[in-house]
């Protein structure tokens, strides 16, 4: 649009200095056609002049008329003279001189030789030349020529005005279109930006309404994400406390069964099930009265099963001590209950079998380790882990290698010293 | 040529009043005076004693329009019971006058003339008319009936027919060639009225209103070249027949004849006719109806004889002959009688002047008489 507008105003710049150079041109052919017209005009005027005053002389025959004459003689020669020079050339024009350089001077020469001859006093050789007719023959056919001339100027300069005119007009015309075009352009980009403005206000409003549309969807949907989470927290909650109360309740038919049986092995079987029970249902128990069921804070529940294994193996009259050293550390829950039972096994065993009769001192240690892993050790100073087979009933080592395996896990057990320490390499990654 | 033929005689009879005054009888009316129009119902007179039932005709040539004269003159006498005689003088005025004087012996009734020279006959047809007889007259005095054709209004005639043609047919615009006619000023009226037809249209332009040297075609042609050479592309061309005939010559020779120009002429020239029959450039042609008013000459003539008024002066009404009625007007030229005795026909070509009878004869005309006097 913009560029119809730039053409439109470069249209008529364009018209504008084109015209300005016809006008030059026409002001030149009308400047020459206008000498033309005048030499001719000049000429004529010059003619009869010279005949009125040799015709009031013939008639009157007093000299005074001739008073004009040869200066009219001599304007009519130079006029002619300056005609030849302004005709263009033409075949009819070359004609038409040709014929005038005939009739002019035998024109004149008629008038000088009538003048001449009533100087004399010859009147009748003055109205014979008189009567022949011949002077306004020459007059009539040097007007027709002259006449011609004339209107060949005339015409010129009419088809010159003319030409000026319908070139004025054209340009007006150029002008008012380019104008119209002009403001059409102008009032077009206005209506365009105008509607652009608008548009962009709609779209601002629309984009407005689905903001304040999709906000309170959101919000609305939140809440009720929260309301579900809520719930669904609160139903985790209650699962885990009701696995936890059962499974507690577990360990305490275990006890009272334990407590019943007097066989050495068979009460140290279900003491140390109890054992594992609790380690169980303390992972639940951290869960019901945590925020998230999915991870188990391992500081805090293993510290909860460590007490509950010592208190328990206090309570069978051992009488080494626990310390443990545990890191912050999140894992997910079914991992945290496999290293619930893994250190219950090791503790137990630690309490049971290194440290049969004299106290001792078991260590706990959790650690993250550089390469994103961590590692979970039991130490103790005891009599050390014999080579041979498992003391027990070799229960408890199963159930630690398949635990271990079944968090990808890698259990070593290393002489230390006197005692012994078993650790477990796991991975510390809460995605796993 | 037949105009200025008319005028030609009227100048010549100047000379002819001073001479007849010389003779014995009435001088007739010798100061121009303005006739009214002819009244038919007129009271008779007494018819003229002692003279022949004969219509007498001094011709003075043989060409075209004389010849029409006489056919109307002769067929007039003829259903009038008159014998009709014919002297034509081949242009020698001593002829007619010998032959005027032997109708005057003869005692004729009737006397129609063309004079070759009117200021030679001028006296003689005095006598005819002293000796009460009818004496009429193609245009110069004396006369008991003079017949003339006004000259303006054959000029308007063409300037008009000329002027409705550039209007309706060239778009109201032309260039137009006046050949007039210096030798003869008399016919300037009809080159006034011509002027005066085309001031009506303003896009017609006189580009040349010149006479040629000769009034024949040879000058029309010559003038004609002459103009061309100032203005190459003309439309109308206006003149006598003859001229405006030499100049159509010019225009063919100059390849600048055209079907749409408009050529016209004064006369009735049957070369002009022939021309304007082909349907070329040649549009009109003014004619006078010789055979009408001789006619109707010979007409008053019989009524003179009888004792009844007959018109003192007569126009012979130009009639521009176009191809749309040049049929019409040769019907007409052939058969006279009807035309004469359908009034308003006769009016077409004719109109009257005046009353006179063999009683009042001592009013005949003696001075150039024409309509358009004023």
């Amino acid at each position: 649009m913009l560029a119809i507008g730039f053409l439109t105003l470069l249209g008529i710049v364009g018209s504008t200095a084109w015209l300005s150079e016809k006008s030059s041109s026409y002001f030149d052919e009308s400047n020459r056609s206008r000498s033309l017209r005048a030499a001719a005009v000049e000429l004529r005027s010059a003619l009869q002049s010279a005949e009125s005053s040799q015709r009031g002389y013939l008639v009157g025959g007093n000299e005074i008329y001739l008073a004009p004459y040869d200066a009219a003689k001599a304007q009519a020669l130079a006029r002619f003279d300056r005609l030849k020079q302004l005709l263009p050339a033409s075949s009819q024009n070359v004609a038409m001189i040709t014929r005038l350089s005939k009739i002019i001077p035998e024109k004149i020469s008629e008038m000088d030789r009538t003048i001449s001859l009533k100087l004399d006093l010859q009147d009748s050789q003055v109205g014979a030349v008189f009567r022949s007719n011949r002077g306004k023959a020459l007059m009539d056919e040097a007007n027709l020529f002259l006449s011609s001339i004339i209107r060949q100027a005339d015409d010129q300069l009419e088809t010159l005005l003319n030409d000026q005119r319908r070139n004025a007009t054209l340009l007006r015309l150029a002008t008012i279109i380019g104008g119209l075009v002009i403001v059409l352009v102008v009032g077009g980009a206005t209506l365009t930006v105008f509607r652009y403005a608008r548009e962009v206000s709609h779209a601002r409003n629309e984009l407005n309404v689905l903001n304040l549309s999709l906000e309170d969807r959101v919000t609305r949907r939140t809440a009720q994400l929260a309301e579900a989470r809520d719930r669904a927290e609160l139903l985790v909650a209650e699962v885990n406390h009701r696995v936890a109360n059962s499974l507690s309740l577990v360990a305490s038919l275990v006890r009272l069964q334990s407590n019943l049986i007097t066989d050495r092995a068979s009460k140290e079987a279900l003491e140390e099930t109890e054992a594992r029970i609790l380690a169980v249902a303390s992972v639940h128990k951290r869960l019901y009265s945590g925020g998230d069921a999915r991870f188990v804070d391992l500081q805090e529940y293993l510290s909860s099963v460590l007490d509950n294994v010592e208190a328990s193996m206090r309570g069978q009259g051992h009488v080494a001590s626990l310390r443990y050293e545990l890191e912050p550390l999140k894992l997910k829950t079914d991992s945290s209950i496999n290293l619930g039972v893994i250190v219950t096994e090791w503790v137990t065993n630690a309490f049971k079998y290194a440290y049969p009769d004299k106290p001792g001192e078991v260590r706990v240690r959790l650690r993250r380790l550089s390469d994103g892993k961590a590692e979970l050790a039991v130490e103790d100073d005891g009599i050390g882990r014999a080579e041979g087979p498992a003391k027990g009933t070799g229960l408890g080592s199963r159930i630690v290698s398949a635990m271990a395996r079944s968090i990808g896990g890698n259990v070593e057990y290393v002489a230390a010293g006197k005692g012994t320490v078993a650790r477990l390499a796991f991975s510390a990654s809460l995605e796993g | 040529m037949t105009g200025w033929l008319f005028i030609l005689a009227g100048l010549a009879a100047l000379q002819g009043v001073e001479r007849a005054a010389a003779q014995e009888g009435p001088a007739g009316l010798t100061k121009p005076v303005i006739l009214p129009q002819f009244e038919p119902a007129k009271p008779r007179c007494n018819a003229p004693p002692d003279l022949g039932k004969i219509l007498a005709f001094a011709q003075d040539n043989d060409r075209k329009f004389m010849q029409g004269v006489a056919s109307g003159l002769q067929l007039a006498a003829k259903d009038r019971g008159m014998e009709f005689r014919l002297a034509r003088a081949s242009n020698n005025p001593a002829r007619m006058i010998e032959q005027i004087k032997g109708f005057l012996t003869e005692k004729v009734g009737a006397l129609v003339a063309a004079p070759v020279d009117a200021a030679s006959v001028a006296p003689f047809l005095q006598q005819v008319i002293w000796s009460g007889a009818y004496v009429g007259t193609v245009v110069p005095p004396p006369a008991v009936t003079i017949l003339n054709a006004p000259q303006y209004l054959t000029g308007k005639v063409l300037g008009d027919e000329a002027a409705a043609y550039i209007k309706s047919r060239l778009n109201g615009k032309a260039k137009v060639v006046l050949l007039t006619h210096d030798s003869l000023q008399f016919l300037a009226p009809r080159f006034t009225a011509m002027r005066d037809s085309l001031k009506s249209i303003p896009g017609a332009l006189i580009v040349a209103d010149i006479s040629p040297l000769t009034v024949d075609e040879a000058g029309g042609a010559e003038m004609m070249r002459t103009i061309l050479v100032a203005n190459p592309d003309v439309d109308v061309v206006l003149g006598a027949d003859t001229v405006v005939l030499g100049a159509l010559a010019a225009l063919r020779e100059a390849d600048k004849a055209r079907a749409t120009q408009f050529l016209g002429g004064i006369d009735g020239e049957p070369a002009a006719v022939d021309e304007i029959k082909r349907g070329g450039p040649y549009k009109a042609s003014v004619s006078l109806a010789s055979p009408i008013f001789g006619y109707a000459m010979g007409q008053h003539a019989a009524d003179w004889l009888e004792g009844k008024s007959i018109p003192q002066a007569m126009d012979i009404l130009p009639k521009a002959l176009k191809i749309e009625n040049l049929a019409q007007y040769e019907a007409d030229t052939a058969d006279p009688a009807s035309v004469y005795q359908d009034g308003g026909r006769r009016e077409e070509y004719l109109r009257m002047y005046g009353n006179i009878c063999y009683d009042t004869r001592d009013q005949y005309l003696n001075f150039p008489w024409s309509s358009e006097r004023r």
